[in-house]
């Protein structure tokens, strides 16, 4: 059964792949987080301008599409949530 | 056997350990929801302020007690602090409720109707066996939950849950019943345990030490 994301999971999700998939150090495609968020193509770059907008992603303009990269804030954000997902857990809640 | 006024200085001073848990879940809670706008963490959040308010008031009622020149001893404080207790353990259920709607399953979203019919028009006997009741769920929910995630920590909150639920389930036996002395002790002591044992996520958090601030 599909598990419900809330959006704090998804925002989480993909701030996580924009991290781990940033192999060369040159952003990640909205290809890569449309494949990985499992999200439509509308959603994803609505999401991705409000992450963009709250500091949490970094839009690298590249010669033909963005790419984008967790920011500093970002990492922090992800940091915070994995730690407050143990807490909500432990009271046998999802964040 | 100890003395009443012992006994109940006892009980004051275990209820104001739960205000100080109830408080300590509630504020890192809060610091999760401004950090990460969780609606799951609002909800926790709320029910320790509504737990910790309620132990408050129960305390300084039985502070009241002890010393007789300080009148703050009336039914009504009783029954404000009961309610505010059972409004705390009523949205820990509803997180459960949401997170059960949330996913979609249904199952054990029916034991939140009670089962009994209640008869007594005593409202701190309703209050404490709808307390009971809440516990109740948030245990089966909790269990449930660590059957999916396997987390021991989880397993422990359960535990502290039905320590919390045995403990308010004497409650009502002694309203009920009127056996205020042993049983009450017994009921807060059951309480308190499964209070501190609900400190474990917080003291793990704190020796986690997130240090972001501000929100998303």
């Amino acid at each position: 059964m599909a598990q419900y994301r809330t959006q704090v999971r998804i925002i989480a999700d993909v701030l996580s792949t924009a991290r781990d998939q940033n192999t060369e150090g040159t952003g990640v495609g909205v290809t890569t987080l449309l494949r990985k968020g499992n999200m439509s193509y509308t959603r994803m770059t609505k999401l991705l301008s409000e992450l963009v907008g709250s500091g949490l992603l970094l839009e690298l303009d590249g010669e033909k599409i963005s790419k984008y990269m967790i920011s500093q804030k970002g990492i922090e954000f992800l940091t915070a949530y994995y730690s407050f997902e143990d807490f909500a857990q432990s009271f046998g809640l999802r964040l | 056997m100890l003395p009443q006024s012992n006994m109940e200085l006892i009980q004051n001073l275990l209820q104001f350990i739960g205000v100080f848990v109830s408080f300590s879940v509630a504020y890192v809670a809060y610091r999760g929801v401004k950090q990460t706008e969780s609606s799951s963490l609002l909800r926790l959040a709320t029910a320790f302020v509504f737990l910790g308010f309620g132990f408050l008031v129960e305390g300084l009622v039985g502070l009241g007690q002890i010393f007789p020149n300080e009148p703050i001893l009336t039914t009504e404080v009783v029954i404000g602090g009961l309610l505010l207790e059972t409004t705390g353990y009523f949205f820990l259920a509803f997180s459960h409720v949401v997170d059960v709607l949330l996913s979609k399953r249904l199952g054990a979203a029916l034991l939140v109707f009670p089962v009994i019919t209640l008869t007594s028009t005593q409202l701190a006997d309703v209050l404490s066996i709808l307390s009971f009741y809440f516990v109740l769920y948030g245990v089966v929910e909790t269990v449930y939950s660590y059957a999916r995630t396997r987390k021991p920590d989880t397993l422990l909150i359960a535990m502290g849950l039905s320590l919390i639920g045995v403990g308010t389930f004497l409650q009502w036996l002694s309203l009920l019943y009127q056996y205020v002395g042993v049983l009450s002790l017994l009921q807060i002591i059951l309480q308190e345990m499964g209070l501190v044992i609900l400190f474990t996520p917080v003291l793990r958090f704190a020796a986690g030490g997130v240090k972001v601030n501000g929100p998303v």
